[in-house]
């Protein structure tokens, strides 16, 4: 299993999670978080906003799914300007169900 | 994977009801795991962010329900939730997978999930100390 975490434009919210639901990923878990990027930032004149407002994305899928899911993200968080965002792909040793106990997704 | 450690560390990520958090801390500090990074998120699992019991086990969560009711059925909505991380030895996961998996149990869906991934390298700011000491 591979965990892909995908920091996005607060933005995009809607359109990325529509698509995921339309194929069929569901289980999401989402975190507001802040951070920047190669570019250190925004400058608007003077100031520089280096502290800016991201969403993360979490999402656990079997390894053959992990590259449709990075497809799906990239295709609806896109916006062609700098600060659309990073995925990253982990790999996953195990997965447990607390409500069960059992193994697996 | 490439490991630095002569026993391999994993990290364990909990995403677990927010009022199961003191029992949890509690549970895992008699065993000896406390260290621990907390978070506030956001989820929803395979059925799609709708409650089922949890109004009954986590009365905050009524707000959030009886929402629900009114929108239509492919609409999502996310339930607030905790996410715990710690980084443990290999040979310890299973120990805290267990003390996790009995605090949190009610046996209704939203009990959460636990994901179990491989770490390369742990170092502490504090002394610059690698590996296994840096974690023990």
């Amino acid at each position: 299993m591979e965990m892909v975490r995908a920091i996005i434009r607060p933005e995009k919210e809607k359109d990325v999670l529509k698509a995921l639901e339309e194929n069929g990923f569901v289980s999401v878990t989402k975190m507001h978080i802040f951070g920047r990027g190669k570019q250190k930032g925004i400058r608007v004149g003077e100031v520089v906003y280096d502290e800016l407002p991201k969403l993360e994305l979490m999402i656990v899928v079997q390894k053959e799914d992990a590259n449709k899911v990075c497809d799906i993200i990239q295709e609806n968080a896109v916006t062609g300007h700098i600060g659309d965002g990073k995925i990253f792909v982990i790999p996953v040793s195990k997965v447990y169900t607390v409500r069960t106990g059992a193994e697996g997704l | 994977m490439e490991s630095k450690f002569e026993e391999n560390v994993v990290e364990i990520i909990a995403v677990i009801r927010r009022h199961k958090i003191q029992e949890t801390k509690d549970a895992l500090d008699r065993e000896g795991f406390s260290q621990m990074t907390f978070y506030s998120v956001h989820g929803r699992g395979r059925q799609k962010g709708r409650g089922g019991l949890a109004n009954e086990l986590d009365p905050g969560l009524n707000l959030i329900n009886n929402k629900t009711d009114n929108v239509a059925d492919n609409d999502f909505n996310f339930l607030p939730k905790r996410m715990i991380s710690l980084a443990v030895m290999e040979n310890d996961a299973d120990k805290v997978i267990k003390i996790l998996i009995q605090v949190n149990k009610t046996g209704h869906y939203g009990d959460g999930k636990i994901f179990v991934l491989p770490v390369r390298l742990v170092e502490r700011i504090r002394t610059a100390e690698e590996g296994l000491y840096a974690i023990r």
